[in-house]
């Protein structure tokens, strides 16, 4: 029973619709999109046609997406523990902020709230200590990152 | 007759009429001489100066700003029951056909250890690149880690301008590209943010435009978080230097609603949003230092109009009269363009300080599509309720309730007032609760009103105590001259054992080392004041009266009151420290007969 497959997501991609009732690319709106994603433009026009020719058919795909029916349905946003139990646990309380409001002191008469002088900074964290964020650096003047602009 | 039988004479004469007189305190001038020589000596009012405060350079300039205002308003003539100043008639004419609206959005820095979602320290002091994680500098792979103490400034910041708090919010991905945002988005909160509703209200006294009257409310759509950007040292043509230590720092943006209609009132309201977050230790640094920055929506629309007008937005304001000089320059732009009959374009523009209009920073053309998006790797944020109070509760007190405290309780000018909560962080403020608290609990008179007892306090304390430390260019500390030195020395002062002059020195001594007791420096230095009676003050009167007969012709027939302060002065110099200048002025008034 399983060995032909039934159905294929590549049917999302054909057109079962009339390609007339999708608004054309324009070449304005694909520049665009590149740009925005920090993408190199076409380096020829064929490579255009192609990247053109890709985008309609995966806005098809999207279209067909969109059929479906998700009236009172709220987006995923990503997949969690959305229980009420899971909410309490990850609530900020008093308790969760007790040792860094216990950091600071009043001073004053009028409940001026500041750091207290006697207690040390935050230690560094451990997972940091070794590591150079400049060591990575393909350019670097001292200990400032260099970076060309204009190679866009 | 010599002068010492003058003397016995009138000491005689004086104390019989005295006696006499017992029933004649109705007598107005007897009577208000004898209320005048009940009162504290303050410290001769020619003294008194205004001492310039080293680092609030800002805050002069506002006072001053106000007060060339209030003096042009006065001059502004009422026609026809509307407002023209006298100052650019034309001007205010063509401004008069269009409203302003203006809506901000101010980036403050909050006051943590550690960033927002990382544990790298929040601290920009140091060597570049040394307060870096891996997510800050968005290595592959790298997860947030939100920093849950990051809510407490955030939360008081929130309460402060008395918003409503979110108990769920969540965290969004605005995207663009630029070398100081390693990402390529920031994390921000544009779909639910924590804080909501809020609102500032902003009085005359914060320095509004008089056309906005007592009092102005401003609503606050929102209050989010979000992270800082890195810092960019741009060498033309195209070279930039990085420094990421600033990136990932906790912000909050605040934006208001857009219910702003004059320029001062602007500026005015960034400098309460500020003042209530430094209150509320919310902030780093002020707007001076770079620890908050605005943004600013104009548009204008005709008058009588329901719409707005087409916003433009001014980014990256960095102190209140670039607020102040941005506005004015967009409005006069968007104005002259509406009038020829152009249509205003929705852009982003600059502004540098020595401009005289905004320049286009990013038109339609290169429109930023930000591509907002919940952020999936970070997990809904829950604030509950019980901290949400606490923090409420523990908030300190904010800058209006001290500013009517220190004026209405205190009898402060509403200068000194404001200038007081602005002083050293704060500090300033305590050492006057300090002294204040330490002069009612001695009981220094327990006859007298307090209110005058708080001025004197809030004179020495800002002018005399000030005056020492910008002379000697160092910060204000609480300890050089300790609060119960300066209380004995008031005490001394107000009890009538000392004079103005000699309670200056005395401060001037212990700020200068002196470790000695005030007492103690008293006695030794035999500065006690060696009260003159009302026969000795008269006599003395007298006697400068009858050698300086011109000077009184000069007062009494021209009203040169000049010449009356020079007669206080040589009284002083003639009593060698133990006049005292007020009760001079009286006898000299009397015998003169002014009023």
């Amino acid at each position: 029973m399983f060995e032909k497959p039934s159905w294929s997501v590549k049917s999302l991609f054909e057109s079962d619709k009339s390609s007339a009732a999708m608004p054309a690319i324009t070449q304005k709106q694909l520049h665009h999109l590149l740009r925005l994603s920090a993408l190199p433009l076409p380096a020829s026009e064929v490579q255009e046609a192609k990247m053109i020719k890709d985008l309609k058919s995966q806005l098809k795909f999207v279209q067909a997406i969109q059929q479906v029916d998700t009236e009172d349905v709220e987006p995923l946003q990503s997949i969690r523990d959305e229980t009420k139990e899971a909410e309490m646990e990850n609530e900020i309380t008093v308790r969760t902020l007790q040792k860094d409001i216990d950091k600071e002191e009043v001073v004053g008469r009028r409940g001026r709230i500041r750091r207290r002088t006697d207690v040390p900074a935050a230690a560094t964290d451990k997972r940091m200590k070794d590591w150079d964020p400049l060591a990575q650096a393909p350019k670097k003047l001292g200990r400032l990152f260099v970076v060309d602009t204009a190679k866009d | 007759m010599s002068k010492a039988a003058l003397a016995d004479g009138l000491c005689h004469a004086l104390s019989t009429s005295r006696l006499r007189a017992a029933s004649s305190w109705r007598n107005p001038g007897i009577a208000s001489l004898n209320r005048q020589w009940n009162l504290p000596i303050h410290h001769a009012r020619a003294l008194q100066a205004d001492a310039p405060q080293a680092n609030d350079e800002p805050f002069r300039k506002q006072l001053k700003d106000e007060a060339r205002r209030k003096r042009q308003a006065v001059r502004s003539t009422v026609k026809d029951g509307t407002f023209r100043s006298s100052v650019g008639k034309e001007k205010d004419a063509r401004l008069a056909k269009w409203t302003l609206t203006v809506g901000l959005e101010i980036h403050a820095q909050l006051n943590t250890e550690q960033k927002l979602f990382s544990t790298a320290k929040s601290s920009e002091n140091g060597e570049p690149n040394t307060n870096v994680s891996v997510f800050d500098l968005a290595f592959p792979g790298s997860q947030p880690e939100l920093q849950k103490a990051t809510l407490i400034p955030a939360l008081r910041a929130a309460l402060g301008l008395s918003c409503k708090i979110n108990r769920e919010s969540r965290f969004d991905r605005k995207h663009y590209y630029y070398q100081d945002q390693p990402a390529g988005y920031q994390i921000t909160q544009y779909y639910k943010p924590f804080a909501i509703d809020g609102r500032v209200t902003l009085y005359d006294h914060d320095g509004i435009a008089i056309e906005d009257g007592h009092s102005v409310d401003i609503a606050i759509k929102q209050v989010q978080l979000e992270q800082d950007t890195a810092k960019t040292n741009l060498q033309p043509p195209s070279t930039a230097f990085l420094d990421f230590n600033r990136v990932g720092h906790p912000l909050i943006e605040i934006i208001t609603h857009p219910q702003i209609h004059h320029v001062q009132t602007a500026s005015a309201c960034v400098r309460k949003i500020q003042a209530i977050l430094q209150a509320v230790n919310a902030l780093t640094t002020g707007m001076e230092h770079g620890g908050l920055r605005a943004d600013v929506n104009v548009s204008v629309s005709p008058q009588g109009s329901e719409n707005l007008g087409q916003r433009t937005e001014i980014k990256n304001l960095s102190s209140f009269k670039a607020v102040e000089d941005a506005i004015v320059a967009e409005r006069a732009r968007q104005i002259a363009v509406l009038e020829a009959g152009g249509v205003i374009a929705g852009e982003t523009r600059g502004w540098t300080l020595s401009s005289t209009e905004t320049r286009k920073l990013r038109g339609k053309e290169g429109e930023v599509d930000y591509r907002y998006m919940p952020d999936p790797d970070i997990p809904p944020l829950f604030i509950s309720e019980d901290l949400v109070n606490h923090l409420g509760t523990s908030l300190p007190v904010l800058p209006d309730s001290t500013l009517a405290d220190l004026t209405t309780n205190s009898g402060l000018t509403y200068k000194d007032a404001k200038t007081l909560l602005s002083l050293d962080d704060g500090e300033r403020l305590d050492y006057f609760d300090e002294v204040r608290f330490s002069c009612t609990s001695k009981r220094v008179s327990s006859h007298e009103p307090w209110p005058a007892l708080d001025k004197m306090v809030g004179n020495w304390v800002l002018h005399e105590l000030g005056g020492h430390f910008n002379a000697a260019s160092t910060p204000f500390t609480p300890s050089r001259v300790p609060a119960e030195s300066m209380v004995d020395i008031l005490a001394s002062l107000h009890q009538n054992r000392i004079t103005g002059t000699t309670a200056k020195r005395l401060l001037a001594m212990v700020f200068d080392g002196d470790k000695r007791a005030i007492d103690i420096i008293i006695r030794d230095e035999k500065l006690n004041l060696d009260r003159l009676s009302r026969e000795e003050y008269i006599l003395m009167a007298r006697n400068l009266i009858l050698e300086n007969r011109d000077k009184v012709h000069q007062i009494q027939q021209k009203r040169q009151m000049g010449k009356f302060k020079w007669f206080v002065g040589e009284m002083m110099k003639q009593g060698k420290g133990n006049v005292e200048a007020s009760k001079a002025e009286a006898i000299l008034k009397e015998l003169l007969g002014l009023d």
